[in-house]
């Protein structure tokens, strides 16, 4: 056995992370509580659908996919106050007022027969941008200072990673006419129209740009 | 999309024929009484009973269709209310895990619907069990669906779990075990809820018990589930207990269960009655 008390590097060789990172506390609060907003309102929205739609498979994958977005909002809401945020409410709040019209967008859609419209609404585009915001933040901060924050975005991503290919493959599932392909794509148009005015989930600056990050090294 | 969202609405696929309790409760086929002039007869569902297995796949098949409107119910308590002002997020949170819990039993009741031999739709569906979810105040859906229903999915998983074992089944039993695990759960949990949310309001607390008991009573209808042999469905007091259910809250419901069981067999009995009058009456001499 190598001597216990011969002095080893505080980090191995294998570990790279660094301690620079895009976001001071402030702004990962911020970002933190767009991000509760955001889940809160999907799983509220899928919770709600649950009953509209006919399809027993569909009915059934939102009623699950809605417990993984109550999840991630209750991890962004515990998130919080290690942030320096002691009144987590203060801060779930949307992004801007273009996040709040596409939620309504969003969840516009109610009649049996729009299945297709409130899939491609959460699949197509919603749940999309949560993962590049997810990714974008998880590339991006420190990784030491940070780590907790990286943790619940990993977990939140294998969640959005396996509930997008649900949906898609429900989405697939459900288009047989060219109509249905021009109706869906029709309705991810407007949505997506909608978020790119809102600028992301957490808004301008949800996947880079000048918005609300400083670089710190 | 609406708040509350009304029963007539359920989205259904073609195979559902849904129907409401009045209509249940008039099927002739739903009696629990023969001749009422013999000694009571057990209705308890076991293996041995002639039609034990059109009634147990009946019965799975009420399951089956309760976890979708059970499903649907702790859904609509996630979008129906305002976080905060109407409903606090954490009691959000848990509908959205129990939404999750019915969709997985929705999954495992069509498996072992399957397994014994039903097909989805080939009985009908009562949706008494989502008006109990449609009510405006989110304490009295917690009383009603959390307690009184899930209370009853406590019973009749148990029962279900009994005729699994008795008949050598263990896949049922197996599967009844883990859906009783969730249920007493979900009971608890609309026993917490109740508690901290009327805290310092009696008056709603009484209001939500009241409520219960009233959704007690219909389920008790027709004495489908209490104490006596009579019931095909037992009361699963341990069950009950571990979800947060006093002794005097069990007690209330076997008598309310008991005395619903008494009322029916009186309606049986009139209606047979009448039955023969008519008959008689009709019949050339």
């Amino acid at each position: 056995m190598a001597d216990p008390y011969k002095p080893r590097a505080p980090f191995a060789p294998w570990d790279r992370r660094q301690l620079p990172g895009l976001f001071d506390v402030e702004e990962t609060a911020r970002r933190v509580g767009n991000y509760k907003w955001a889940e809160m309102k999907l799983f509220e929205a899928l919770g709600g659908w649950v009953a509209t739609v006919p399809e027993l498979d569909v009915k059934m994958r939102l009623g699950t996919h809605c417990y993984h977005h109550a999840w991630h909002a209750e991890l962004w809401h515990k998130r919080l106050p290690e942030l320096r945020e002691m009144n987590p409410d203060r801060l779930t709040v949307p992004a801007n007022d273009a996040m709040v019209r596409f939620i309504e967008a969003l969840t516009e859609p109610e009649a049996p027969e729009l299945t297709i419209e409130k899939l491609v609404g959460v699949y197509r585009v919603y749940i999309p941008h949560f993962i590049s915001a997810y990714t974008f933040h998880m590339n991006n901060t420190s990784e030491i200072t940070d780590a907790p924050t990286i943790r619940t975005l990993k977990l939140a991503l294998i969640d959005e990673f396996d509930d997008w290919r649900d949906g898609e493959m429900l989405i697939q599932s459900l288009i047989e006419t060219p109509e249905e392909v021009d109706r869906a794509a029709a309705h991810q148009a407007r949505l997506e129209k909608l978020i790119l005015e809102a600028g992301g989930i957490a808004g301008p600056g949800s996947i880079g740009g000048d918005a609300g990050t400083t670089e710190v090294n | 999309m609406r708040k509350f969202f009304p029963v007539d609405s359920l989205a259904r696929d073609s195979r559902f024929n849904q129907i409401t309790m009045r209509q249940s409760q008039a099927d002739p086929r739903t009696m629990l009484v023969g001749d009422a002039t013999k000694q009571p007869k057990t209705n308890r569902l076991t293996p041995s009973r002639p039609d034990a297995s059109d009634r147990a796949r009946g019965l799975m098949h009420g399951i089956f269709v309760g976890e979708i409107q059970a499903l649907e119910g702790a859904g609509r308590t996630c979008h129906d209310f305002e976080t905060g002002t109407e409903a606090p997020f954490a009691l959000k949170l848990d509908m959205a895990r129990q939404a999750w819990d019915e969709a997985r039993h929705v999954e495992i009741s069509v498996k072992l619907s399957d397994w014994m031999g039903t097909e989805i739709g080939q009985y009908a569906e009562n949706t008494v069990l989502f008006e109990a979810a449609c009510s405006t105040d989110p304490v009295l859906r917690l009383a009603g669906v959390n307690r009184a229903l899930e209370g009853l999915a406590i019973d009749v998983f148990t029962t279900m779990k009994e005729f699994g074992d008795i008949a050598g089944d263990p896949y049922l039993e197996f599967c009844e075990d883990w859906m009783l695990a969730d249920e007493v759960t979900h009971v608890k949990m609309g026993s917490d809820w109740l508690r901290r949310i009327t805290e310092n309001d009696p008056e709603r607390r009484a209001k939500a018990l009241e409520f219960q008991s009233v959704v007690d009573k219909i389920f008790s209808f027709g004495g489908t589930r209490s104490e006596s042999q009579e019931s095909p469905i037992g009361l699963a007091r341990r069950f009950r207990e571990l979800a947060g259910f006093t002794d005097d809250e069990v007690d209330d419901i076997a008598a309310v269960s008991l005395h619903a069981l008494e009322e029916r067999k009186a309606f049986a009995q009139r209606a047979q009655a009448d039955a023969v009058e008519q008959f008689s009456a009709s019949s050339p001499t």
